[in-house]
């Protein structure tokens, strides 16, 4: 009430300032969403209404794009494919990576400041440093083009991105819960399957799905560690994307994309206050 | 005597025992991680220096001899090499801080008080999870010179079409666009979640105190918010210098090697080419200056940290 009769002018430019903030806000999230947002349409079109100057927002939507890839039987394949490596990297790589995260939080380990170095430095190696031994180990070893190749090569960067987060989580814990299990005669192992992993549950879930979508869009390893039977998704788009023989395959394009960006979307959707939150510890602790 | 140290070792067997099981399962949560990261992270790295100093051999497909440094030379002698540092040099230059100042910008923007707060701030998340390769395609669509709708739009505008792959600034121009796309929305949420863990009472005294929007961004937002800015761009850079896909999918380094940055470049050197011992050295190279780099960022953001 004295504020405002202190300062009546200045209160009602704020009032507008932040209407045009807003405003200036929702349409920097609008440009944001729209190539999405046309690639979604896209994929509905007939290949017609896709070539036409200028471009049509309205159309009879058609799923034939959708229908004739996925009948082809190599992009249902690579999905399947695609499941399994980022679901199996997941999984192993929040195993492991919780425990070395627990093991950097809470156990005392000659070493650990070392291997923590050691973790936030493996960050920073560019996976191309990696590919080229890797096929060449994979190929003498007779497992390119599996699976589980790819399952391990991604932990690479799984493992470091959980381990380094799960740390955070585990330290922001207090050190009373698992104390008092192990007085009550639990192990450590108990305690921390018993005790810590039920209650860090919001973390590791969200933690692993967000692992889970780094897998899903893993484009080199996958290029060279895998040909033909357990190749991924993102190789067939980077195939379908640069393939200037047939022309510029938009349907394909537009069809495959969605299809690998909705079940990421909803993900993420559902855990984005979890992961909001974990960004920004990685950003500020890592 | 005898039966005394008897007893005594009696007693000292299980309790080094216990102490040797305790280490056991100290180390058994490291182990797996361990494990992995050693098979698949550390052996590569050493294999690959290995073969960076090696002649290799197609037939066998191995490092057969030592031959010192002249990979490398052979790398530091190829144009096409400085070239594609050169392309990923200007890419870091213009997309990093682009991302960052757009990124803190908009949080700026969206952090009002309203109540489509939430939804705005999770509908940025959908470009950070489109897979860089889908993103490289769609925009690939969007900026095509003949039917992409970006053309069209800036015709409305009255600007002629642009050939947005065929130009070698205007490539290198799309990628950036492609990439500030995709991250700046990452940037967006950090922020976001970093305005929001500011300190309130001391914008109430700075308003109280009769302070404007504007100095308040100037002299107390933007202080407080060094470290995280600092610690947003080494997030970023780890990224950025790691960006294959983008490039890949929208460009393929083209036109004429004007988007060739360095991780395509080895990659096609070693799997296009075969050659893989004079990659391993760019890879090296690349991993020593990465790693380099990414210390002095780490110090900087230290130095900054203890500043403010």
């Amino acid at each position: 009430m004295t504020a405002a009769a202190l300062h009546p002018p200045l209160r009602r430019r704020s009032r507008f300032g932040r209407k045009v903030r807003i405003a200036a806000g929702v349409f920097a999230c609008l440009v944001f969403l729209f190539p999405v947002f046309w690639m979604v349409l896209s994929s509905f079109k007939e290949q017609r209404d896709i070539f036409t100057v200028p471009p049509t927002l309205f159309f009879t939507p058609t799923l034939e794009t959708y229908v004739s890839y996925m009948q082809r039987a190599d992009i249902s394949r690579r999905l399947i494919n695609t499941i399994i490596v980022a679901v199996g990297s997941g999984l192993l790589s929040i195993v492991a990576g919780a425990m070395a995260g627990y093991a950097l939080a809470r156990i005392r380990l000659r070493g650990a400041g070392t291997i923590g170095v050691l973790i936030l430095l493996s960050r920073g190696v560019p996976p191309i440093a990696l590919a080229v031994p890797m096929f060449l180990v994979a190929r003498s070893l007779g497992v390119t083009d599996m699976h589980i190749t790819l399952i391990l090569a991604y932990c690479t960067f799984l493992i470091p991105y959980v381990m380094w987060l799960m740390r955070g989580f585990f330290l922001a814990l207090p050190k009373e819960l698992e104390e008092s299990a192990m007085i009550d005669g639990c192990s450590r192992f108990g305690a921390f399957f018993k005790i810590i992993v039920p209650i860090s549950m919001p973390g590791l879930l969200s933690t692993m799905i967000f692992s889970m979508i780094l897998a899903w869009e893993e484009l080199l390893f996958a290029l060279v560690l895998t040909n033909r039977y357990a190749s991924t998704i993102p190789v067939a788009i980077a195939g379908i994307a640069g393939d200037t023989v047939n022309g510029a395959n938009w349907g394909a394009l537009t069809a495959v994309g969605t299809i690998t960006v909705i079940p990421v979307v909803v993900f993420a959707l559902l855990v984005q206050k979890w992961l909001i939150q974990g960004l920004a510890d990685g950003a500020t602790k890592g | 005597m005898s039966t005394v140290t008897a007893a005594g070792a009696r007693r000292a067997r299980p309790r080094a025992w216990t102490r040797l099981s305790d280490v056991a399962s100290r180390w058994a949560f490291m182990g797996p991680a361990a494990v992995i990261l050693g098979a698949m992270l550390a052996y590569p790295i050493f294999y690959t220096i290995e073969i960076s100093f090696s002649r290799f051999d197609l037939m066998t497909f191995g490092a057969v001899e030592w031959i010192g440094f002249e990979n490398y030379a052979h790398v530091l002698d190829d144009y096409r090499f400085w070239s594609s540092m050169k392309v990923t040099l200007v890419y870091l230059v213009f997309a990093l801080p682009l991302q960052i100042v757009l990124g803190f910008g908009i949080a700026f923007l969206i952090n009002a008080d309203w109540r489509g707060r939430g939804t705005v701030r999770a509908l940025f998340i959908i470009p950070m999870v489109v897979a860089p390769v889908v993103a490289g395609g769609i925009w690939r669509m969007i900026l095509d010179p003949l039917w992409g709708i970006m053309n069209w739009v800036i015709g409305l505008a009255g600007f002629g079409p642009l050939d947005w792959f065929g130009d070698p600034n205007l490539a290198m121009a799309a990628i950036v666009i492609i990439d500030t796309w995709r991250w700046t929305p990452f940037v967006v949420l950090i922020a976001t979640a970093a305005l929001l863990s500011l300190p309130r009472d001391l914008f109430e005294a700075a308003e109280i105190d009769g302070a404007g929007w504007w100095s308040m961004l100037w002299s107390i937002t933007l202080p407080l918010l060094v470290p995280i800015i600092a610690a947003t761009f080494v997030v970023r850079w780890l990224g950025a210098v790691k960006m294959f896909d983008i490039a890949l999918a929208a460009t393929y380094g083209g036109p004429g090697g004007a988007t060739n940055v360095i991780n395509l470049f080895i990659y096609e050197e070693a799997f296009r080419s075969l050659r893989f011992a004079e990659s391993a050295a760019m890879a090296v190279i690349v991993l020593v200056l990465t790693m380099l780099l990414t210390g002095l960022f780490l110090f900087g953001t230290r130095k900054l940290e203890q500043r403010y």
